[in-house]
């Protein structure tokens, strides 16, 4: 594989707390190739959007701290980069979405007001250029009578509206990749089809990779075209979307898609993983999913295990397992 | 001095509601918007035509005319000097209102620029919030009359003092207020798409924090006002014979016995500015407040 858009090596994410720092990601690595479409699936606290925060570095330097690891967005280390590089990365190069589109828009300024900024920080586009622009972005994402929208206020805005204004200034400037941080979540099931139909849609005519955070495996399936499972801070499994749903190798990958309902199904009770989520601060030794872990062994206790590759394409962090998995495909 | 009602107009109708006209009817359904807005405003237009409403010179002694009671002819009376009381209070007007003006809109630019640094800048936080403390363990009078008495009496060293006296208030609200907005999405969405902390500070947080200070600046008018009435009544303020409402009173003070109109009407006048000012912003609160919009 050519050299990836973005590769991320080995970063670990600590927060400052009370009794000290505590790592909210640890030692996660992945690649975001040219044209790529990567979910990133887990809990609530799994890490997944502190690690899409800190590609464009947008925690508290006060009381964050990234003591191992790199982030290299076409060979820039974005880690290092100074303010004013990070800058220029930030909206042309690499957008964001987020989870709310009720608090992602500022109330007090216009749509098209804030799509321009960008255009202004980016292009230079300013008045009657920059109006034009706004109006376009807005037909792009969808948004029916785009001319007279541009200037009303946020609140005049349906949640899925909103989130399509949040799309068009996100792709204002024609960003090579863009984070989607829960772009549904906060949306009715209908309204998260059209606006998955939409990025993918967008994905397809500017050729921009996507990287996808959700908790839900449905949305990843739907959208993704490789996966990255993280549990507790640390991915633990990789693979293409068919692979791994096809065969998931983890356990707790295996727990996860079996938690999703069936509609053909009958059951009474819907599947669950026991137990939850450790805290970031809790002391596991091992494997952090050993605790809730139906097949755990006395090796899974002792140290933390290691990525281990199940293909050329999948790789998962439990050695049992993948052994296992060796044995049975020879 | 309308201004502060047209200005606070303007700022809410951008900051809460689409269509301008739409806020704008909505604070003339509000009661104690219309008559808190009525009084000032004629208060403002007394100050304003006072040479046409009354064409005596309010510093003009005639000695032949002292203590006349309330007449056709003097309206409020006159006092020790034979000047007329209601010119004067007229004129008066023009100071208080001044002063209650400058001190409300600078102590509220310099809150509100010193509260959003606080807040965006934690090497400074420390700093600044500690020297607002140290002007808050003052009682606010306290700290103007000594700060007044040292610059000497005048109409600029009232406003500074008083300025001074009241910036903390405005700084603790808006570094308050700002400190969740800079945890809001849009601030987070203003920074990924590339934009500079200056510009983040100045179009996405600060716009958001003005609506507390707002409200908050009504108060301070009013209490810069009588603030400046004590100090011209104690001797440090606007001095003789320059008329402020405060300093009428401190004259007519001596007479009280026999000439309880050069007190009284002041007074009123006082008390009704910081009436309608009060009542002003009570509203523009209810107004800004979210939660009390309605189904809007």
């Amino acid at each position: 594989m050519a050299e990836p858009l973005l590769s991320i090596r080995n970063l670990t994410v600590q927060f400052r707390v009370d009794s000290g720092w505590v790592s909210a990601v640890d030692d996660v690595s992945l690649d975001v190739g040219e044209g790529d479409c990567v979910g990133i699936v887990g809990e609530s606290g799994s890490g997944k959007s502190v690690t899409a925060l800190s590609i464009l570095q947008l925690h508290g330097r006060a009381t964050t701290r990234m003591p191992s690891g790199s982030i290299s967005y076409r060979g820039e280390d974005l880690l290092r980069a100074p303010g004013a590089a990070l800058r220029r990365i930030r909206g042309r190069e690499i957008a964001m979405i987020f989870q709310d589109p009720m608090s992602s828009l500022n109330p007090v300024l216009t749509i098209a007001d804030q799509i321009s900024e960008t255009l202004r920080q980016h292009e230079g586009l300013t008045g009657a250029a920059a109006r034009k622009r706004v109006v376009e972005l807005l037909g792009f994402v969808r948004i029916p009578d785009a001319a007279r929208r541009a200037d009303d206020y946020p609140h005049r805005l349906s949640g899925g509206m909103r989130q399509r204004v949040m799309i068009a200034m996100a792709i204002a400037c024609k960003p090579r990749l863009l984070i989607a941080d829960e772009p549904t979540t906060a949306l009715d099931v209908t309204i998260q089809a059209q606006i998955l139909e939409l990025l993918r849609e967008l994905r397809r005519e500017m050729g921009m990779s996507v990287m996808l955070i959700s908790h839900d495996l449905g949305v990843i399936a739907e959208f993704a075209q490789r996966v990255v499972v993280m549990y507790a801070g640390r991915v633990v499994e990789q693979a293409p979307v068919a692979e791994l749903f096809s065969h998931p190798v983890h356990p707790y990958t295996t727990g996860l898609i079996a938690a999703v309902p069936k509609l053909d199904s009958d059951a009474k009770r819907l599947t669950t993983i026991v137990g939850r989520i450790p805290s970031p601060q809790e002391d596991i030794p091992g494997c952090r999913f050993s605790p809730r872990c139906s097949l755990v062994q006395e090796s899974c206790l002792l140290a933390p295990p290691p990525m281990l590759d199940v293909s050329a394409l999948q790789a998962a962090r439990c050695p049992p397992q993948v052994m296992a998995w060796g044995d049975r495909h020879g | 001095m309308t201004d502060v009602g047209i200005t606070s107009l303007a700022v809410n109708a951008v900051a809460a509601a689409p269509r301008r006209h739409g806020t704008f009817r909505r604070l003339l359904r509000h009661r104690s918007f219309v008559i808190g807005f009525t009084i000032i405003l004629l208060l403002t237009l007394a100050a304003v035509l006072a040479p046409l409403i009354s064409s005596i010179d309010p510093t003009a002694m005639k000695v032949r005319f002292r203590f006349r009671p309330p007449s056709a002819a003097f309206w409020f009376g006159t006092d020790q000097f034979g000047r007329d009381v209601f010119t004067r209070v007229l004129y008066g007007a023009r100071i208080s209102l001044f002063v209650g003006f400058a001190v409300s809109v600078i102590s509220g630019i310099c809150g509100a620029l010193l509260g959003v640094i606080a807040a965006q800048f934690r090497r400074l936080d420390g700093p600044i919030m500690r020297l607002m403390d140290a002007l808050m363990s003052f009682p606010a009078i306290l700290l103007a009359l000594g700060i007044a008495a040292a610059l000497g009496p005048r109409v600029s060293s009232v406003i500074i003092a008083l300025t001074v006296a009241y910036i903390p208030a405005g700084v603790r609200i808006v570094r308050a207020a700002a400190l969740t907005v800079r945890e809001m999405d849009y601030v987070q969405a203003a920074k990924v798409s590339g934009a500079s902390s200056l510009r983040i500070i100045f179009r996405h947080i600060l716009p958001n924090c003005l609506s507390p200070l707002l409200v908050h600046l009504t108060f301070i008018f009013a209490y810069a006002m009588l603030a400046e009435a004590a100090l011209s009544f104690i001797g440090v303020g606007i001095q003789p014979p320059i008329a402020s409402w405060g300093n009428i009173i401190a004259e007519g003070r001596d007479y009280a016995t026999q000439a309880w109109w050069v007190m009284l009407f002041p007074g009123i006048a006082i008390s009704l500015a910081a009436l309608s000012l009060n009542l002003l912003g009570d509203a523009l609160g209810d107004m800004l407040d979210p939660r009390l919009k309605g189904g809007e």
